[in-house]
């Protein structure tokens, strides 16, 4: 994080107690912190103002929050990160499909949610850099050239096996669910066959994990999907 | 009761065959005296297959036995040999004689063997009522008077006896019926039944879709606590049907005597208030645990913030204050989570949402859950390479894993060991958690799966409600596993397995499933 450019957070929150812990935490780790009491006043926040995260609450009184999300995503694609009480794997995956880019369930650790916002805040800076090449642990990815390798040794993956840990790397160190692997992998007929993908992912970690049973690279969601860990940063 | 002279038709084939053959039989036997001696007038023989055959079968196989037995005498031995026609009048006689010792003896015989069954029947429901007055006399409580009514009753109809005993609700009544198929508008009159309770006073007679007539009725006129029952008749004639009313009245009317002797009313209104208590309790923690999140998340927020303040950081004590206060509000964060699982669980029921998964994941995240909880153990995580897939509810799974992860933290000391060890035996995968803490004596072991039940040597050393191996096991239970507790003894540590059954093997679906297709 510059110093020059703190970046700038935004939570929407109906309860006053939760928003001034956010702030107090967020502005002591070094970001900028607007509030928004409502949804709507929420969107138009993010409208006048330039953002680089928004946490959002699902519970409001005057909106749902997943419609603040889908509104917020017909024209931005701001990482979100949603608070919810509801703990429950379905829930989560509607959120994820919906474009928010994790889920911390309330009540949270300040420190849990300071690690997802810095994760989340890396993650887009990547997309908009458009890296060709990422390493995470062993492994490296190179988009363009097409390869894989492990400790420096080229791994030989099937057309399949590629294309799935290409989403996921688009991705890195974000859940991308079952349903959307599935369906882009092996088209929609297959959304609910997890067992192919289980399968698919025990082969797939046999060949680019350490210790398959270990899994330090490509990571479960339990009940939600799959997300690979976090990439070394090249450059701050 | 069947009749005695009504056999089936596939008997009464089988009997009349037996009848030919006894003929038969005595025909060869008259031939080797004709062989052998020089006895003339031979037809008289014949009256012993037919007066077997009345005495032992009845009328029908005797009249079968007696033609059977003129015409082998007319064909073999009356002049002219080998011709079914009759010419002497002696032999007229024969026939006459025959049918009538045949009809005479075969009713006779037949009469005699009803009155037998009755008397046998009758002695086997006196026995029968004995048995029961004497279970009647004994029984201690109510469940061995409802065991002694209903196995009365089924000996007596000789159908099926349903009991709704005290304490029934509607939706457990219900479900019974649905899982017994009972006829839909027989468990309509069974709730009515015990909505209305004993006032009803007589029972209702009910016809189901197929014609079969139920009986249902309280169990005693007097006290409506003492439940429902319901008879399945069969199909039976309207004067049958009042009969059997009328000795399962009886019946009762003793059995409710002996119910209200044991003085088992008010026992059983207690249990009844009791349940009710249970659920209101239930619904009071529900409740309650919902409305303390809310305040709790933004106090776990406000803790969390302080502790990590580089400000209070600086300063050891403030630190250590701020430490206390984020970790007691995880802990209280952790038992009110607790909480609402016990709660669902009692008030809902589990539901677990199968699909396959990888155990190696389940572990995984259970441990890596906890890892704060268990930073001060050595965890050791063994998953075999080459399990098979599981059919099961993995969050369910990881959850009850992580509650087993907790009591070994939580009753083992720092530093010690931790063993977690999933692989295959048998027909099931097992994970097994072994620690070297506090363990379990053999009466802990025992209630160890009780809700609320807390070993009293920790009472006052470890904090804890007591839910947690109850919460694994009935999420275990909703995965179609079960809970098995090893343990050499207090403070020989212990070892925790969860059993979960083995689906169908999946691996060559996925590999038909191939790539070529891409």
């Amino acid at each position: 994080m510059s110093a020059q450019h703190p970046p700038v957070i935004l939570v929407i929150d109906d309860e006053a107690q939760i928003r001034r812990f956010l702030r107090a935490g967020l502005e002591l780790d070094g970001y900028t912190v607007h509030e928004a009491e409502s949804g709507q006043t929420g969107l138009r926040i993010a409208t006048m103002r330039s953002i680089d995260l928004v946490i959002l609450d699902l519970a409001m009184p005057d909106m749902d929050g997943s419609d603040v999300l889908e509104r917020l995503r017909s024209w931005s694609n701001v990482p979100v990160i949603v608070l919810s009480v509801r703990s429950s794997e379905d829930e989560k995956v509607r959120l994820l499909e919906l474009g928010a880019d994790d889920y911390v369930v309330k009540p949270f650790g300040m420190a849990e949610l300071l690690a997802r916002a810095k994760a989340a805040l890396r993650r887009h800076r990547r997309g908009e850099s458009g890296e060709s090449v990422i390493t995470i642990e062993h492994l490296t990815i190179d988009f363009a050239a097409r390869r894989v390798t492990a400790n420096g040794k080229r791994l030989s993956l099937t057309p399949k096996e590629y294309r799935v840990l290409q989403i996921l790397a688009q991705h890195a160190g974000k859940v991308v669910t079952h349903q959307r692997l599935l369906s882009e992998v092996w088209g929609q007929w297959h959304v609910h066959d997890t067992h192919y993908l289980r399968i698919f992912v025990r082969k797939l970690r046999q060949k680019i994990e350490t210790d398959a049973t270990k899994p330090r690279i490509l990571l479960t969601e339990l009940g939600v999907g799959y997300r690979l860990a976090v990439p070394m940063d090249v450059a701050p | 009761m069947l009749q005695a002279v009504q056999f089936p038709i596939r008997e009464r084939l089988q009997t009349a065959i037996y009848a030919v053959v006894l003929v038969a039989l005595t025909t060869f036997g008259v031939a080797i005296i004709i062989h052998f001696t020089n006895v003339r007038h031979i037809s008289i023989v014949y009256i012993v297959p037919v007066l077997v055959a009345a005495i032992r079968w009845g009328v029908t196989e005797a009249i079968i036995a007696a033609l059977c037995a003129i015409a082998s005498a007319a064909f073999f031995f009356y002049a002219p040999i080998y011709d079914l026609r009759v010419h002497d009048p002696l032999q007229i006689l024969d026939l006459i004689l025959f049918l009538t010792v045949a009809i005479t003896t075969g009713h006779f015989a037949t009469r005699l063997r009803i009155e037998a069954d009755r008397a046998n029947r009758r002695e086997r429901e006196i026995g029968a009522l004995y048995a029961f007055a004497r279970r009647l006399a004994s029984a201690r409580d109510a469940a061995g008077i409802y065991d002694a009514i209903q196995q009365h009753l089924t000996l007596l109809v000789g159908r099926s006896v349903l009991l709704f005993g005290p304490v029934t609700t509607e939706s457990e009544a219900l479900a019974r019926c649905t899982a017994l198929r009972v006829p839909p508008q027989v468990s309509d009159s069974v709730l009515s039944a015990l909505r209305r309770g004993g006032n009803s006073g007589v029972g209702t007679v009910t016809q189901d879709g197929d014609g079969q007539t139920w009986l249902v009725r309280p169990v005693s006129a007097q006290s409506p606590e003492f439940g429902v029952i319901a008879i399945d008749l069969g199909t039976r004639s309207r004067t049958e049907t009042e009969k059997i009313g009328k000795d399962i009245d009886a019946l009762l009317i003793d059995a409710a005597a002996t119910l209200q002797r044991l003085g088992l009313e008010r026992t059983i209104s207690e249990a009844r208030s009791r349940t009710d208590a249970e659920a209101l309790r239930d619904a009071l923690l529900g409740s309650v645990s919902h409305e303390l999140r809310t305040p709790l998340a933004a106090i776990l927020g406000a803790t969390t913030t302080i502790a990590g303040a580089p400000q209070i950081k600086a300063d050891p004590r403030l630190a250590g204050l701020a430490n206390v206060a984020r970790e007691e509000s995880e802990r209280l964060n952790h038992d009110i989570d607790n909480l609402l699982h016990a709660t669902r669980i009692s008030s809902e029921g589990v539901h677990a949402k199968f699909e396959w998964s990888e155990l190696a994941d389940i572990v995984n995240a259970a441990v890596e859950r906890r890892r704060a909880r268990l930073k001060d153990h050595e965890v050791e995580v063994r998953v075999a390479p080459d399990l098979s897939l599981v059919y099961v509810d993995s969050v369910l799974v990881e959850q009850a894993l992580g509650q087993i992860l907790d009591n070994a933290a939580k009753y083992s000391p720092p530093g010690s060991a931790i063993e977690v060890l999933a692989k295959r035996t048998g027909h099931d995968v097992t994970i097994a958690v072994s620690d070297r803490g506090a363990g379990f004596s053999a009466e802990e072991r025992s209630r160890a799966g009780e809700r609320f039940f807390r070993g009293k040597r920790h009472a006052s050393s470890i904090t804890g409600a007591g839910l947690g191996l109850w919460i694994a096991q009935s999420f275990i239970a909703a995965n179609a596993g079960h809970l098995e507790i090893e343990s050499a003894g207090a403070d020989c540590g212990s070892r925790v397995l969860m059993h979960l059954p083995v689906g169908e093997d999946v691996v060559p679906a996925a590999n038909a499933w191939s790539e070529t297709d891409a």
